[in-house]
């Protein structure tokens, strides 16, 4: 048990915001009316998002890096049909996310579901009670087997929960936004964002000694939380 | 464990338990809880093992998985982008660099081509040899009459018989020698009067040839 005397302004996640939305709105007036190449400074500020939100889907670099090019793509082809009361960054994650799963249907991933594909997100979820909890420490993140391990770990929950979690965790969009990307109520993404945290926490808890140093500790096909 | 402990105030204003803490530790961690809620579960944190591992392992997911140096990109993504975006974005023109180059070419074989104009003015060209104008003739050709030693201005009355005509270089060349009567003028006018010349004349004066 570590940092119980942190402040609560630490605990609590600073309110998260996009860039400014009648600099958007202005840039893509001015895009429509001619000025094409306008379109580089208005996607800069999303182009790791789409990637990631890709990669989160496809669970696959060079896929992903296709389906987000794809999306941009789009985003250029349609922009005349994005309404200007929402945000660009919604709307263009709703692109990205459409596009990758397009591109997952057609190489079938969907059928390499992972197996908490199937649980049940109203179901009571129980945290595993580690005893011996560590904490990975962000400078293991310079090494790239441990951001392997990091992205296994997540690779292994539901689409469902990937998204979310993706999209509020490491993109950092409010859970409004959140919500209206994927197309499901705030209710539904704070439910999903809880289980997923609760999943990577329970993957995680171990440490750097555990499951990510040798092999995994959950026997395969087994829920650790059940 | 059970949650049910007094306040840091000794209320019992509000108890929770694990059960309870569980399900609204997301919401903890996005300040999205009744305020009350929130100091209990605090309480409870500082009694719980398990649900204080909970929310430190939380807080330790959300660190690591919002940390840019996650997700790195790969090497040459952007450049990948934009030449893919480049066709559509800035429709069918060539890219501004590709642009710059095509001036530049186009610049250079214009350049090229005023300038070997210009030099066509200044250096003739080689024209065919149907559009040179005709050679000068000889300003005086001379006749040699057929079987004769000597050659002659046409015209001359010591000339008999057929003849043809060359030129005085070609008489000379052939061994054949100028008339002392018609050539001696024609000579003397160019100013070509030669000393053998006038030995020779001395020595055919008065001697008809033909």
């Amino acid at each position: 048990m570590q940092n119980r005397d942190q402040s609560e302004a630490e605990l609590t996640l600073a309110p998260r915001s996009d860039p400014g939305h009648e600099h958007e709105a202005a840039l893509i007036g001015r895009i429509q009316s001619g000025e094409r190449e306008l379109f580089y400074e208005l996607i800069r500020p999303y182009e790791r998002r789409v990637f990631v939100i890709a990669f989160t889907i496809l669970r696959n670099e060079a896929d992903a890096e296709d389906a987000a090019q794809d999306a941009f793509l789009k985003a250029f082809k349609y922009l005349a049909q994005f309404r200007s009361e929402s945000r660009f960054s919604t709307w263009l994650i709703q692109v990205a996310i459409n596009e990758a799963r397009l591109r997952q249907r057609k190489s079938h991933l969907e059928i390499m579901r992972p197996i908490v594909d199937q649980e049940n997100e109203d179901g009571t979820y129980t945290p595993r009670d580690f005893t011996d909890w560590r904490e990975i420490p962000s400078e293991a993140l310079e090494r790239k087997e441990i951001r392997e391990k990091l992205v296994e770990a997540l690779g292994s929950l539901a689409q469902k929960y990937r998204e979310v979690f993706v999209l509020r965790d490491v993109e950092h969009m409010s859970i409004e936004d959140t919500a209206l990307a994927l197309g499901i109520s705030a209710g539904a993404v704070k439910t999903r964002l809880l289980r997923a945290r609760l999943m990577l926490r329970d993957l995680l808890s171990p440490g750097l000694e555990g499951v990510w140093t040798g092999h995994s500790q959950i026997p395969k096909g087994t829920k650790p939380w059940s | 464990m059970d949650g049910s402990f007094p306040d840091s105030k000794g209320d019992k204003t509000m108890v929770v338990k694990c059960e309870d803490v569980w399900p609204e530790i997301s919401n903890y961690f996005e300040g999205d809880l009744d305020p009350a809620l929130k100091l209990a579960m605090e309480e409870h944190f500082a009694h719980c093992a398990h649900c204080s591992s909970v929310r430190d392992g939380m807080r330790n997911v959300i660190g690591l998985y919002g940390d840019k140096a996650m997700f790195p990109l790969p090497v040459g993504f952007y450049p990948r982008l934009h030449d893919r975006l480049a066709d559509q974005v800035e429709g069918r023109k060539i890219s501004r660099r590709d642009w710059l180059v095509s001036v530049g070419v186009t610049g250079a074989l214009a350049a090229s081509a005023i300038c070997a104009a210009a030099l066509d003015r200044f250096v003739p060209r080689p024209l065919s040899e149907m559009s040179q104008p005709a050679r000068r003739l000889p300003e005086r050709l001379v006749a040699i009459v057929d079987g004769g030693k000597k050659f002659h201005v046409p015209g001359c009355p010591f000339m008999h018989g057929k003849y043809h005509m060359v030129t005085p270089e070609e008489a000379v060349r052939e061994g054949y020698t100028p008339c002392t009567r018609c050539m001696r003028d024609a000579l003397r006018s160019a100013g070509n009067v030669t000393p053998d010349f006038e030995g020779e004349e001395r020595a055919s004066s008065a001697t008809l040839e033909e």
